[in-house]
């Protein structure tokens, strides 16, 4: 499957949750797959979690060496089967992979934003979707799907455009980040700050604060595995040594492996926009302003189905359990499984096996119901 | 016995009515919501405790929420249900009295289907050092035997009424002495 990325371009301000303006003009990257039937009914949207981008599956030419982040999950015949549904995937606001974003230049300055890009919010990223989906011409979505922080774009379309979502597949999310998880990413946040490159932000012209931003996603990928995944996959290894050097050199294969995913993530991500997407993360929380996490979900008329992965400290079972009580107690028709997976929070792009049959039923359920 | 099999289930399809709100607590393979629906155009939900079982029942088309049954009924609103179905399981549960009473918060009436421990063949292996089993509303979960007359007793104890039993035998409904030859009883209460 060969698949470009697009670019579509927004002259209007979107106003954001904080209160501030996004400033025009506002690009989105993305890309989609398969083809959309004639009544427009068949349209999926792929949300992607933090490091993630537009490019889900296929590949950009035949020379191309790496397919898209899901490639396994989304294609012909696959669980996300492109011969049936159109998919869409697009680039959050605020990322680096083509949408505007703090590396993006302010109009106003002719300067990259840096620091003076508004932060932004989960709310924000569904609202610039909206506008991409307007512009494809989809006013109805039969499913949305994501991830971690793709969970939280999928719960929080179902919240801002109730009566455009027909279903919604939530995998490893939340309705509230936890204190745990925003202790996680405030040290992923401080190790940037800490690199003098950083300054404050300011970097475009110079070198960028890789040093700290590779800590970052170091800090990350702990969290991304489990305590069983890292004896499996690691043990006390050594990588290039047969025994202890007695020095600071990288020698454990997890500090290796830690190492390497820092130092590749620096290659292809932003450290301002890291910090932007974290901020978001933080900031997730489905009943504030709201007596109850219930309350927010009182407009909802979606099918959920809503995975977790036993071994996911990040955001775990108990997370998704709450989200499941919170929709059950406004009559919504949830299906909840919790798949045992020794990979922790990674089990949701790894576990794609157990993930197929699930969601193929449950689409095939959606699709076959009649329409809102 | 493979759970699709089991002869309970047309007894409790005969009680359900049409187009009713129906939950299934502890609903295996799905196979009973599955005919609820096709059957009884019902709108149907589980409860299940297997990942295994979860799968078949999504693989029904089912809805269904992965989780312990005991603890999973708060949930849901006051009258959310018609039917809440408690098929085989009640003898299993840590605290029947708690559940069955959450049953009929949650729906206008419980169907309680369990295998009779009065059953004569039982009650010779009681004989031969088997146990009886304690009381429904105490006693060690697992392990806990029914009989005909415990359940009736359990149920004025918790203040429910029984709208209508089916004894069942092998595949047929019986009448005379069914506190010894019913091998199965499905009961229908209510508040």
């Amino acid at each position: 499957m060969i698949v470009k990325t697009q670019h579509a371009k927004f002259d209007r301000a979107l106003k954001l949750q904080s209160g501030a303006v996004l400033e025009p003009p506002i690009t989105l990257a993305y890309e989609t797959y398969g083809t959309l039937n004639a009544d427009r009914s068949n349209a999926i949207l792929i949300l992607h979690a933090l490091s993630g981008d537009a490019h889900v599956a296929g590949r950009h030419g035949p020379d191309d060496k790496k397919p898209g982040w899901w490639d396994e999950a989304v294609g012909p015949g696959r669980a996300f089967d492109t011969d049936r549904y159109f998919f869409i995937c697009s680039n959050i606001i605020g990322g680096c992979q083509g949408s505007t974003g703090p590396s993006s230049l302010n109009p106003k300055t002719g300067n990259p934003y840096g620091l003076t890009f508004p932060v932004l919010t989960i709310a924000d990223m569904v609202e610039a979707q909206r506008l991409l989906l307007d512009h494809l011409g989809i006013e109805t979505l039969l499913s949305l799907v994501g991830g971690s922080m793709g969970g939280m774009q999928v719960l929080q379309w179902t919240i801002s455009y109730p009566k455009s979502v027909r279903s919604a597949i939530v995998l490893a999310a939340t309705a509230q980040v936890s204190p745990q998880s925003i202790a996680f990413n405030e040290v992923a946040r401080q190790a940037i700050y800490a690199d003098p490159k950083w300054k404050r932000g300011d970097y475009s012209d110079g070198e960028a604060p890789n040093d700290g931003l590779s800590v970052a996603r170091m800090i990350g990928h702990i969290t991304y595995l489990s305590d069983t995944s890292m004896r499996e996959k690691f043990g006390r290894r050594l990588q290039e040594r047969q025994k202890y050097g007695f020095d600071f050199a990288t020698e454990f294969a997890v500090e290796s492996y830690l190492k390497h995913q820092g130092d590749h993530f620096t290659r292809r991500f932003d450290a301002n926009s890291f910090l932007y997407i974290t901020k978001a993360i933080d900031y997730f929380d489905l009943s504030l302003g709201r007596a109850s996490l219930a309350e927010a979900f009182r407009d909802v008329t979606a099918r959920f189905l809503v995975v977790s992965y036993s071994s996911d400290w990040l955001y775990p079972p108990e997370q998704s359990e709450e989200l499941v009580r919170a929709l059950l107690q406004n009559g919504i028709d949830v299906t909840y499984v919790e798949i045992r997976s020794d990979y922790g929070h990674d089990g949701f792009l790894l576990e794609v096996d157990r993930l197929s049959g699930l969601s193929r039923d449950f689409l095939a359920r959606v699709a076959a119901a009649k329409p809102l | 016995m493979p759970k699709s099999e089991r002869l309970d289930f047309d007894t409790i399809v005969g009680f359900v009515t049409e187009g009713a709100r129906v939950l299934d607590m502890g609903c295996g393979d799905g196979t009973l919501l599955e005919r609820l629906a096709r059957e009884k155009k019902a709108s149907v939900r589980g409860v299940e405790l297997s990942e295994d079982n979860v799968r078949a029942c999504i693989g029904r088309g089912l809805s269904v929420r992965h989780g312990n049954i005991e603890e999973g009924l708060a949930d849901y609103r006051d009258g959310a249900f018609d039917f809440v179905i408690l098929s085989q399981t009640l003898a299993y549960l840590d605290a029947p009295a708690r559940v069955v009473k959450e049953m009929l918060r949650v729906g206008g009436a419980a169907i309680i289907s369990f295998d009779n421990a009065g059953h004569w063949r039982r009650r010779c292996r009681a004989l031969r050092g088997g146990g009886m089993g304690q009381s429904l509303l105490s006693g060690e979960p697992r392990e806990r035997a029914i009989t005909i007359p415990q359940f009736n007793r359990f149920t004025r104890e918790i203040g429910a009424r029984v709208r209508q039993t089916v004894y069942l035998t092998g595949q047929s409904p019986i009448h005379r002495l069914r506190r010894l030859r019913a091998t199965a009883a499905v009961y229908v209460i209510s508040k």
